[in-house]
């Protein structure tokens, strides 16, 4: 009884999986990006740099969590640009800026860069002269100004996502302001540094489906740090840095330093199943 | 096959008529096989081996929708058997979880004091006239001829002190208080604490018999039953004294035949509405008693203008202002006729909470106010900073089981032998406030009587009263020495004693509190065994293998295969054990639970002690067993109950991570922001793996869908009703103001919001999949939106008559219109609704194209075809939704509204992500939004947020069975949309060949209610775990309750709204498209 059926002939109206794989299979080069793991730049000022900053933000979190916990809304406007500074200084220390070689922007181009896939540490032959000035190339601090103000422009946003997971609307705005804005500038701005505006690679990142490196994993686990830094707050112990939003700041920052590190040694070049 | 955008403009679509469909589909399928015959090589056709096969046809036809039929009989069978494992786990739990007390028989006597027992001598007091009689007092010297009762209902302590700060239900009955200060010899009010459930019917209990209620007793509070245990109207009735009652009814039933029938007039007390008739029949019957003071001896009057104020209005309302100034002015006038002889007494039963509501144990609910007016010097303070009543209840407050004694003491008859209270001090302490003398005496004899009634009460359960320091025995050995010894000093020190005898009523009353009545461990446990088997039982049902027909639905040629093999006479397998599923798990479960059912009836009979019941739970556990044998029977490999996919996991987190929260009161009392929480993070996930898929329209659209999901959610969580421990915290949205319990102005237009949008809403997503036919735009676009218009009609002309808009207009004449319309509109969404929903035909639409210059060739589509099922059972869901929306208020309408959205953009996003048959998520979030939008409905988990009003909205006196019943779809109108939503998880986006459905929907109505079952049995292991927590009764009980009642509501909707739709719609589909085999 073959009828001619228009709706489940059309694209996607019916589940199941019939339609599905030939889907992918037409649209399979743009729907899987396919984007390369960042490295850290090859210098060994950056593969110091790499472990020092890190431990610099931590140092920083840990002197000014006493304040936190007395002023949030203070001492996280006065440690914002303190943490730009250093997220700036390590993405023009040891990230490779988006369009750079190395850099992960360029997702459609990936056959041309084969000279890409070296280990961290390990030193490649053909990047000497003019790769290795392309590396520090001019175009550096340009992105990581333009970077840094896509992430300023992604703190509404992520404003809104606070308020959505349940954070009061149009009370306590400077405190999940500023909040939003630690988030960004701790785990957006290295993105942006790295990818620019690619598309593709966004796609990925959003998607899950980028490889692990230091940046990556440091976006996922501020996310999933901050997350998990809500559980506390509903516990009646009456304890002072229960409040509104020290333990998102704790998680953020602990979740964000942890994947830092994390991508960037085990799980570097890991995909999410 | 022509693209779909060819023939959707060719034809108007077709009427919705069942049969026009059904011809049209079969005169297109008949052109079709002429075509195809004409196509055919083999273009001779034997008409003997047509009409052969025409009959086969038919008759395999009758024999699918015979099979589909008899599995749906096997499959609410197999529901059905759920339900009764759950009520009997919940029912095992709780008869051991709520506190019971047994109940003595034994009675006080007027000559046989309970100091008799005592080891000092029997009495403190040198004899008195007419001593050991009723007449001149029993145990203690009789002060009072009379005593005039006026109970005002929900009198909260606040409202009788001066406050000041200009709330409207403050400083509008300071008659009291000012007497108590002008004149402290003759009046003193104090806080009055209720021991909860703060429910009349306990409180009047507790009021006149001196003990606690326990939990177990709040059931009967609609029923009312007589007081069997000792009380102080029985001792008086025993003493031959004569009573009468104005008022509220509770009293007949709890005391039925103790008044004097011509004397009083009882008034019906549950009329929320009716804030005057009580207490104007009190007012009208009780000044001519008060001239006849000879035909009685006690008048108790009780009022409930005040309680149905704050339950209609809240307490910041005009209507209380004048509520209370009317008792203001009537205490002051009643006062004024009270002579010599008589006592008067004005108190409450009870508090109110913010809202104006009752029956949990809140601060506010707890706190009452009590009076007593004497018209001769009588009473005293002991300490003259005590003449001024107390500022709040917080100061000085004496528990509401302290009148019984007093009362009895005054009026010379015996105190009740279950009395646990104290006298009050200023009853006895003598105008001078210096009568210690006096004050232990009462204080030694009620005391004497708590340990005659602790002793009994211990011998009757079986435990010993161990002497250990600070335990009341001990306590009670310190104030007999204490006694004797202050007996024999020249200047004794009286107060001393009066104070060793009240640290022992004291600490026994702290003990019996704390020990009331034993958990039975044994039955807590029992239902927690049985919750948790039937849980698994659910998981392993759930996650078995399926029929492995996933790959061959969309296959036409493979089901023309079948189809002809089938007419050849064979029989698919599938279909066999498919119907045998559900057939052998009900027979399982039958023949595990019988005998032991039958053996424990046969037993109980035979012994003749008749707990029929007492097979049980052996009878639910083995027929369990015998169900999880034949499900591991029924397949090769055993089931892994462990998600395989990232969304199961999330569905696992989400179900775990609240159930473990249950066993903070914290996480219990803030679950409506957790739920938000694990909603929008639903929203992010789902939002970010629309990403993944692989073409733009998709990602946009499930991006798009995810967003509207999380904001809906956030808008919706706007509306929401705080529960005391949120404060500070939280903002009440739910109505006016904190303290009122009406809609704000505003607020009235949200309903007109939603009848304007939610039908066009609806209509955007019946568009793409085409099944915008048939009877879809009546049903949504008029019927729907009309339904949606009225309930908005009906809240409009509701608060005309609450808050007077029309003075003008006749008494009762907007009542009278609001109820009749909100009949009418429940009328049509259920009654009229099913009937349409039963008669209703597939929402698609048949066209036939020619194309131009082949007049032979005809071109069939069927618009709809796709979501024919779906399409066609949101019907049903919106007839649920209709009467949900009426009974819930306007702010509830509202978040109802958006939760249908949500459901759609749910199903959607499910759909999207192939989520639809295998996920577990899918489900899981249905159960999640059903709990949300519980909370956003205006309710807690809290039994004063239970909106007694709604019982109102479509009557004008509580009847069975339909009072319970509104109550229940406004309270729980959450789950149930949720519910009824289920079968659309596996029904939405699907075509009438799919196979199997049943067997889908079954499996997610399975994931929903383990989300529920594991709810249940979570809270109900933390309850039992911490049954000595303090905040038991406020927090970990309700929760208990309220996850026990949602369950069972589930299971039952669960039947017959979802199961029973999908019958109904799949019996719709397969008449006119035919039946997909299995």
């Amino acid at each position: 009884m073959p009828l001619i059926d228009p709706v489940t002939m059309s694209s996607s109206l019916t589940k199941g999986g019939a339609q599905l794989p030939t889907a992918k299979g037409k649209d399979a080069p743009s729907s899987e990006p396919t984007i390369q793991p960042i490295q850290i730049k090859p210098t060994p000022v950056a593969q110091a740099a790499r472990h020092v900053f890190p431990l610099l933000l931590a140092s920083l979190f840990a002197l000014q969590f006493r304040p936190l916990v007395a002023d949030p809304v203070s001492t996280m406007l006065t440690s914002l640009p303190v943490v730009a500074l250093l997220q700036l200084a390590y993405v023009l220390v040891c990230l490779p800026a988006a369009g750079s070689q190395g850099g992960g922007a360029s997702t459609a181009s990936g056959k041309q860069k084969t000279g890409r896939k070296v280990r961290p540490g390990e030193k490649k032959k053909g990047m000497g002269g003019g790769a290795a000035a392309e590396l520090v190339g001019p175009n550096a601090p340009v992105a990581s100004i333009l970077s840094l103000v896509l992430s300023v422009l992604a703190i509404p946003p992520l404003y809104i996502a606070f308020v959505c997971f349940g954070a009061p609307l149009y009370t306590l705005v400077a405190h999940t302001g500023l909040c939003a804005a630690h988030l960004a500038v701790l785990s957006l701005f290295p993105l942006f540094y790295v990818h620019g505006v690619d598309g593709g690679a966004w796609r990925a990142v959003g998607a899950f489906q980028a490889p692990f490196d230091e940046v990556f994993g440091g976006f996922v686990g501020a996310f999933v740090g901050a997350w998990l830094g809500a559980v506390p707050i509903p516990l009646d112990w009456d304890r002072d840095w229960q409040r509104w939003p020290v333990t998102i700041l704790c998680g953020l920052y602990g979740g964000c330093l942890l994947g830092r590190v994390l991508g960037g040694s085990l799980f570097w070049g890991k995909r999410v199943a | 096959m022509a693209p779909p955008a060819n023939l959707t403009k060719n034809k108007a679509p077709a009427p919705p008529d069942y049969k026009t469909i059904k011809k049209q589909f079969d005169a297109a399928k008949r052109a079709k096989a002429a075509q195809d015959a004409e196509q055919e090589t083999t273009a001779v056709v034997d008409d003997e081996q047509a009409r052969l096969r025409d009959r086969h046809k038919a008759a395999l036809k009758i024999a699918r929708k015979k099979s589909f039929e008899a599995r749906w009989a096997w499959t609410a069978g197999f529901w059905l058997w759920m339900l009764c494992i759950h009520i009997v786990a919940i029912a095992y739990f709780t008869s051991g979880f709520l506190l019971t007390r047994l109940m003595l028989d034994e009675k006080s006597v007027c000559d046989a004091p309970p100091t008799l027992n005592a080891s000092g001598p029997v009495d403190l007091l040198p004899a008195w006239n007419g001593k050991g009689t009723p007449d001149g007092g029993c145990w203690h010297p009789r002060t009072f001829q009379r005593a005039v009762i006026v109970l005002i209902d929900a009198l909260r302590y606040d409202f009788t002190v001066p406050v000041g700060d200009g709330a409207r239900f403050h400083d509008a009955l300071p008659f009291m208080y000012k007497t108590s200060v002008a004149s402290p010899e003759k009046a003193f009010l104090r806080p009055f604490i209720a021991d909860p459930p703060t429910s009349t019917l306990q409180r009047l209990k507790g009021l006149t018999t001196g003990t606690l209620p326990t939990l177990a007793d709040l059931g009967s509070s609609f029923a009312g039953t007589a007081i069997e245990e000792d009380n102080i109207l029985m001792q008086l009735r025993d003493a031959g004294r004569r009573m009468v009652h104005l008022g509220d009814d509770t009293w007949e039933s709890l005391f039925p035949g103790y008044f004097v029938g011509n004397l009083s007039h009882p008034e019906d007390s549950f009329n929320v509405w009716d804030l005057h008739t009580v207490d104007n029949t009190v007012m009208k019957h009780i000044f001519p008693l008060m001239d006849r003071t000879e035909d009685w001896d006690l008048l108790v009057a009780h009022c409930l203008g005040v309680d149905h104020a704050g339950h209609r209005y809240g307490p910041d309302h005009d209507e209380m202002t004048a509520k209370l100034r009317q008792m203001d002015a009537f205490i002051q006038d009643l006062t004024a006729k009270i002579d010599d002889d008589t006592l008067l007494i004005v108190m409450g039963d009870h508090g109110m909470d913010a809202k104006g509501d009752h029956g949990g144990e809140s601060d506010d609910e707890v706190e009452s106010a009590l009076w007593m007016y004497s018209s001769r010097p009588i009473f005293g303070r002991t300490k003259s900073e005590f003449v001024e009543p107390p500022a709040t209840a917080k100061i000085r407050p004496v528990n509401q089981i302290d009148l019984v004694p007093t009362l009895s003491l005054l009026l010379g008859i015996p105190i009740p032998f279950n009395n646990l209270g104290r006298p009050i001090e200023e009853a006895f302490a003598g105008p001078k406030g210096t009568a210690w003398d006096m004050l232990a005496a009462a204080e030694r004899t009620t005391a004497a009587g708590i340990r005659r009634y602790q002793a009994s009460y211990s011998a009757a359960r079986g435990s010993d009263q161990a002497e250990t320091p600070g335990s009341p025995a001990a306590l009670w050995a310190k104030a007999e020495s204490t006694y004797v010894k202050v007996a024999g000093q020249k200047k004794a020190d009286w107060a001393a004693v009066h104070s060793a005898f009240a640290e022992y009523q004291a600490a026994t009353l702290k003990k019996c509190k704390s020990l009331w009545a034993k958990f039975d461990l044994k039955s807590m446990a029992i239902g927690i065994v049985v919750m948790a088997s039937g849980v698994i039982t659910l998981l392993v049902y759930v996650n078995r293998d399926g029929d492995d027909d996933e790959e061959a639905i969309d296959d036409p040629e493979l089901d023309l295969a079948e189809q002809s093999l089938q007419l050849l006479g064979h029989k698919p397998n599938a279909e066999d054990t498919a119907v045998q599923l559900e057939k052998t798990l009900v027979a399982a479960a039958m023949f595990g639970a019988f005998p032991f059912l039958l053996g424990g009836a046969l037993q109980a009979l035979h012994s003749g002690t008749g707990d029929w019941y007492r097979g049980v739970p052996f009878a639910s556990l083995v027929s369990i067993v015998a169900v999880l044998v034949r499900l591991f029977e029924a397949q090769e490999t055993i089931p892994s109950v462990f998600p395989k996919t990232a969304w199961g996991w999330m569905a696992v987190i989400f179900t775990l991570s609240q159930s473990i929260g249950f066993a903070s009161n914290s996480y219990t009392i803030w679950e409506d922001s957790i739920l938000l929480f694990f909603l929008t993070t639903f929203g992010v996930v789902s939002a970010l793996t629309a990403l993944r898929l692989p073409t733009l329209t998709q990602r946009t659209l499930g991006t798009f869908h995810s967003v509207v999901f999380i904001l809906l959610g956030r808008l919706a969580s706007v509306s929401k009703l705080c529960r005391e421990e949120q404060m500070p915290y939280c903002t009440s949205t739910y109505y006016a103001s904190a303290t009122s319990s009406t809609s704000a102005p505003w607020q009235l237009v949200i309903p007109f919001l939603i009848s304007l949008s939610l039908p066009t809403i609806i209509k955007g997503f019946l568009t793409p999949s085409r099944s915008y036919h048939g009877l879809a735009p009546g049903y949504i676009n008029y019927a729907f939106r009309f339904g949606l218009f009225l309930a908005g009609v009906y809240w409009i002309l509701d608060a005309a008559d609450s808050g007077n808009w029309f003075p003008s207009l006749r008494e009762k004449l907007l009542k009278n219109i609001s109820v009749y319309l909100a009949q009418m509109i429940l009328g049509t969404a259920l009654v009229a609704g099913t009937t349409a929903f039963i008669w209703a035909p597939p929402s698609v639409a048949v066209v036939t194209t020619a194309e131009a210059g082949q007049t032979t060739k005809a071109k069939v589509a069927i618009l709809g075809w796709g979501n024919a099922h779906g399409a066609r059972y949101l019907f049903l869901l919106l007839n649920i939704l209709t009467a949900c929306f009426l009974l819930s208020k306007p702010m509830g309408g509202g978040a109802l509204g958006l939760f249908t959205w949500q459901i759609l953009s749910l199903l959607e996003i499910l759909d999207l992500n192939s989520l639809t048959t295998s996920s577990p998520i899918g489900p899981t979030m249905l159960a999640l939004l059903g709990t949300f939008h519980f909370f956003t409905t205006g309710h807690q988990a809290a039994l004063a947020t239970i909106q007694w009003d709604s019982a109102f909205i479509p009557l004008f006196t509580i009847r069975y069975p339909w009072s319970p019943l509104a109550v229940a779809l406004n309270t729980l109108a959450g789950p149930i949309v949720a519910t009824a939503a289920v079968p659309l998880v596996a029904l939405w986006k699907t075509d009438p060949h799919r196979k199997g459905l049943l067997e889908k929907v079954s499996r997610a109505l399975g994931v929903f209610v383990v989300y529920f079952a594991v709810e249940a049995l979570a809270t109900m292991a933390w309850a039992g775990h911490l049954r000595r927590h303090l905040m038991l009764y406020r927090v970990f009980s309700p929760r208990f309750m309220l996850a026990s009642l949602v369950l069972v509501v589930v299971d039952i909707a669960g039947i017959v709204v979802a199961l029973a739709g999908v019958r109904v719609n799949t019996l719709a589909v397969g008449d006119v498209f035919g039946w997909p085999s299995g």
